[in-house]
């Protein structure tokens, strides 16, 4: 069954076109890698798909709704991780998580459970600007799985995230449907069978792993 | 999911980061005292004028307070993308809204602790519960517009212009009942129990439509 489908999406940021008429289908479990250098519309692209951005043109259906006349429903269904990380720099990993399990209604115990998933248990009780930004990175990974969303969204994760980065993003995205974003091929080939290549914002075409390897 | 929970777990979260980073308050509470100090050189304040220039002062001194403190609330969430990070949980838009108007709110009402002595001190005017009453009133609608219009212009690069050129027409009624309540509070003519009737219709118009508006903002 399709959990994303996009259909047509189109971004113009003012003139400029920033992603133009991108189809995307993904089934439940799937993994897909979004490629593509600087500047061709792999944020964009995630942004619209984590519905922080309304797209000029075009059609998403998430889980069978309408990704942008219901969005808030959808909310629980997704996790998203950007290049910001959107982390409280006075309050420490601990706290960061408790404050959004409250926004995402789910208990406080989830805390101890991701801070585990993500290697942070040592760091909990430290302020967040005080960690590294690898550490960042995971602590904002850690936030994105906290309320165990089916549809994962990752735009970069891998930056900052050290030597084994492949082993945590296996781990946290066993399980779900993910959409990866990376410069990374080698880890968007371990990680995705299925890879989308974004070119001035316009796909040019999907491949299976063995092609990206080639 | 509980609205008030997440208003009091945003409200909770910015006063926590404000406690431990001390960015607002400390800044704002010298201004505050530095604005009473030029006043009390600039005009010739004396026993027999106090009571009636003493009220403006207050007010201008709380309304320039008050746009520092609200365009931080929302521009900093902005600075570390932590808005978007919120806006993308379930949680109700109006709520997050109202966890920031409270934080803002109170921390006005942390600097005012310092103006209201210093008030008296420097003026040497009574500061009674009268005044505190009036001032605290005035201040939960304030805070309301001003966390509203600090929300709308936080993605402007130019919010520092636009914030009080949006939010300063809109103060005005707050100024007038709240100047009026003060006045009288300090012995001047008129009604005190009028002005705060005022304040209180003001509150509640503005606290429903600020909420009203919140979704539209936040959300697109």
């Amino acid at each position: 069954m399709s959990v994303v489908v996009g259909n047509g999406l189109t971004h113009w940021f003012g003139h400029q076109l920033a992603l133009d008429h991108v189809d995307l289908v993904l089934d439940a479990g799937e993994h897909i890698a979004v490629l593509g250098d600087n500047g061709a519309g792999k944020t964009t692209l995630l942004r619209i798909l984590a519905t922080a951005l309304r797209p000029t043109s075009g059609t998403l259906e998430i889980g069978g709704l309408n990704a942008h006349r219901e969005r808030r429903r959808l909310r629980h269904y997704l996790g998203h991780v950007g290049h910001a990380l959107g982390l409280y720099p006075a309050l420490s990993a601990t706290e960061n998580l408790e404050f959004f399990c409250e926004l995402q209604g789910v208990p406080r115990s989830r805390v101890r459970d991701v801070l585990e998933t993500v290697g942070l248990r040592a760091e909990a009780h430290r302020r967040a600007d005080q960690l590294s930004r690898g550490m960042q990175q995971r602590l904002g990974i850690a936030r994105a799985i906290l309320h165990e969303p089916r549809l994962l969204i990752l735009d970069e994760p891998d930056a900052s995230l050290g030597a084994d980065a492949a082993d945590l993003l296996t781990e946290v995205m066993r399980g779900k449907t993910v959409v990866l974003a990376t410069h990374d091929h080698a880890l968007a080939s371990r990680l995705c069978p299925r890879t989308l290549v974004l070119r001035h914002g316009r796909s040019v075409g999907t491949a299976t792993r063995l092609h990206v390897v080639k | 999911m509980n609205p008030f929970r997440v208003a009091i777990a945003v409200a909770g979260k910015d006063l926590r980061s404000e406690w431990r980073t001390r960015e607002l308050v400390p800044a704002l509470a010298q201004f505050i005292v530095l604005a009473l100090l030029i006043a009390n050189f600039g005009f010739q304040i004396d026993s027999r004028n106090a009571n009636t220039i003493v009220p403006g002062v207050l007010w201008l001194a709380l309304i320039f307070a008050g746009l520092v403190a609200f365009g931080r609330t929302f521009a900093a969430e902005r600075e570390q993308a932590s808005l978007e990070a919120m806006l993308l949980t379930p949680a109700s838009p109006v709520a997050i809204f109202a966890g920031k108007a409270i934080a803002a709110c109170a921390l006005l009402v942390a600097c005012e602790a310092v103006m209201l002595p210093a008030l008296a001190l420097f003026f040497g005017t009574p500061v009674g519960a009268d005044v505190v009453f009036a001032v605290l009133l005035a201040t939960i609608g304030m805070a309301a517009l001003g966390c509203l219009f600090a929300a709308l212009v936080a993605r402007i690069r130019a919010r520092e212009l636009l914030l009080p050129l949006l939010t300063l027409p809109l103060w005005i009624p707050f100024i007038v009942a709240g100047g009026q309540a003060v006045q009288t509070a300090m012995g001047l003519s008129g009604s005190y129990e009028q002005a705060i009737g005022l304040l209180i219709d003001l509150d509640i118009l503005f606290v429903v439509l600020t909420s009203l508006c919140a979704r539209f903002v936040l959300d697109e």
